[in-house]
């Protein structure tokens, strides 16, 4: 057991030395008394060497200390430059408030001035640049855009120019003047022509009213001209050499003769009707056609009546009252119910001649609305369809067939109207010689009669 | 002078509202009254004179029983029914067209709304208003005129009738 104890202990011994300080010692340290020799020995070199390492650290420390107190005083110098700093800056805050107060004092109302120089400068840009003395007068705006754009004062020759900007302006707008200039036809071509503005209202050329066109500053003729009697103004204006004439001219400078160019012509509008408004001109066409047959006709044949009227005792063939008076005539000697019979039958062989295509005029006249209703309902069905693909959100796509619904109902009424009034004309015609054949020529035979006995 | 003045301004201020139709249906009733006129004065200044003549001449006639005086007096009878009701079919056609003239007024009122909407849109409801009132005042203008034609020719239709019922009442015949 003892035994056991011991080479336990020793073993632990061992692996203790061998872990700690066996290599050094394992060479030397043959037994234990060397070993206890050897350590004591060891222990006064590692007593010189900490005592070696302690005078290292020593030194180390008064080092690093005296590093520190230099970091101190650098954090302090910093520290006060830092506020020196501010100190400095607030002041020069100040300073520049007393500046800008010293600044704005001596602008004084030059400041105002500057406000009113771009203001004034940015209205007349826009009236300048639209205006037509442009047309005359280019590249009036570059200085006025600058004016009114400028961060900083202006100078004098600029506040000269944009004077002398306006009272051009003012001065040319109450001038009629002649000059040549280029303008842009409506085919594209550019040609060098004689013009008269008339003050900032308007220019007149060849073609009559031109527009100026701010942008490219181009002039151009309108797209399109407006009324011809407007149109015919200009063109005896452009004559005149002096002295004063009537013309025609835009107050609103332009504006309304723009607008105009988007009216649509009658030509236009007539051909909106499509294609029920064709069929209604054709109707109207015909029916004035036979309108005007029968008015001449019945017209002429009334007036042979009323010649043969007078001239009772030699009927002629070549009117009806006249082959009627020739049946009476010819039946003079019969009895009374024999002639009334013939006289009514010879009546009765005229009416077709006289009324022939007078109710064919009434059947034309209400037609014409009819077609325009039906122009109105295939107009108002395009509407819907419309609305259907597009939804009511566009006014402008309606317009469009909505137009045409109501341009075939005007279309109807157009040719209704006078179809009606050349219906109620040939009736009244018709009428007058109907009575006259009808009611009256029995008469007239019975009074020939009469007189032939006395 | 310078009341007619106002009033012409009036007038050129109603027409420029109201459109060129007021000018066609100022013309049909210009022409309707004109008609009437000359109705209603040939009814009271010329056919009494007229129709004491075609009296006298029946009542000179010895013979009035005869199928050829019956005939004259029918002859007669006539040529006074077409005087009197000579033009009427015109001033009854007028009286007919002057609403349809107030109706093309709005046709062509209503085109001049879609044409604006067409290029400005619903946005601006002024300049919509200028057709509107080019739609609305010919068609009342319209109305007007026939109404002012239909109570006068109606009563210028009646008096004829009873013109010529009277003339016939007094030819007598047996």
């Amino acid at each position: 057991m003892k035994q056991l104890t011991k080479s336990i202990m020793f073993a632990a011994a061992l692996t203790v030395s061998a872990g700690a300080a066996m290599p050094v010692m394992a060479d030397n340290a043959q037994t234990l008394d060397q070993l206890l020799q050897q350590v004591k020995k060891d222990r006064i070199s590692e007593k010189k060497v900490n005592k070696k390492r302690e005078a290292e650290f020593l030194s180390d420390r008064s080092k690093m200390q005296s590093r520190l107190n230099k970091s101190e005083s650098d954090l302090a110098a910093s520290v006060q430059r830092g506020e020196d700093l501010k100190a400095a800056f607030s002041a020069n805050e100040q300073t520049i408030v007393d500046k800008e107060t010293e600044l704005e004092n001596a602008k004084g109302t030059l400041g105002e001035m500057f406000g009113v120089v771009r203001q004034a400068s940015g209205e007349a840009v826009g009236r300048i640049s639209t205006s037509v003395v442009s047309a005359q007068y280019p590249n009036r705006t570059q200085l006025l855009e600058k004016l009114s754009e400028a961060k900083k004062l202006p100078s004098l020759v600029e506040l000269e120019d944009l004077w002398f900007a306006l009272q051009t302006e003012m001065t040319e707008s109450g001038k009629v003047v002649r000059f040549k200039t280029d303008v842009t036809k409506l085919d594209g071509n550019v040609v060098s022509e004689e013009i008269i503005r008339i003050g900032s209202f308007g220019l007149i050329g060849e073609e009559g009213f031109l527009r100026y066109d701010a942008e490219n500053e181009q002039v151009q003729p309108l797209g399109r001209q407006p009324d011809s009697h407007m149109v015919s103004s200009t063109k005896s204006f452009l004559d005149v050499q002096s002295g004063l004439a009537p013309l025609y001219i835009d107050p609103s400078r332009g504006q309304i003769l723009g607008l105009l160019t988007q009216k649509a012509t009658l030509t236009e509008r007539y051909h909106e009707g499509g294609v029920v408004g064709y069929i209604i001109t054709a109707v109207l066409f015909i029916g004035l056609l036979i309108a005007l047959e029968r008015i001449i006709v019945l017209t002429l044949m009334g007036g042979k009546i009323r010649a043969q009227l007078k001239n009772l005792s030699n009927p002629s063939d070549k009117n009806p009252l006249g082959r009627i008076l020739k049946v009476g005539q010819e039946n003079k000697d019969a009895d009374v119910e024999t002639l009334e019979l013939k006289l009514d039958e010879a009546v009765l062989r005229e009416l077709p001649k006289i009324e022939r295509g007078v109710s064919l005029i009434k059947i034309f006249a209400a037609i014409a609305p009819l077609l325009g209703l039906l122009g109105t309902v295939t107009g108002m069905i395009g509407t819907f369809q419309s609305i259907t693909l597009f939804g009511t959100g566009d006014p402008k796509i309606m317009a469009g067939s909505i137009s045409m619904a109501l341009v075939t109902t005007a279309q109807g009424l157009i040719a209704a109207l006078p179809l009606i009034l050349a219906h109620s004309l040939a009736a009244g015609r018709a009428k007058t010689i109907l009575s006259t054949l009808d009611e009256r020529s029995a008469g007239i035979v019975a009074a020939h009669a009469e007189q032939e006995k006395a | 002078m310078l009341y007619l003045m106002d009033l012409w301004e009036t007038v050129r201020d109603f027409v420029a509202t109201g459109g060129d139709v007021l000018f066609v249906v100022a013309g049909a009733l210009l022409l309707m009254w004109i008609l009437m006129i000359e109705r209603y004065w040939y009814l009271s200044w010329v056919f009494p004179t007229e129709r004491k003549a075609i009296i006298a001449k029946w009542d000179a006639r010895t013979d009035t029983t005869s199928w050829t005086a019956h005939r004259i007096r029918d002859y007669w009878i006539a040529e006074a029914n077409d005087n009197l009701s000579a033009r009427m079919i015109i001033i009854r056609t007028l009286v007919a067209m002057c609403p349809l003239i107030g109706l093309l007024g709005t046709v062509t009122g209503m085109i001049a709304v879609f044409e604006i909407m067409a290029v400005q849109g619903t946005g601006n409801p002024r300049l919509m208003a200028s057709g509107i009132s080019m739609a609305t005042i010919p068609t009342m203008a319209g109305m007007v005129a026939a109404l002012s034609g239909v109570f006068f020719s109606s009563r210028l239709e009646a008096k004829v009738k009873m013109a010529k019922a009277s003339l016939v009442d007094s030819l007598p015949h047996h």
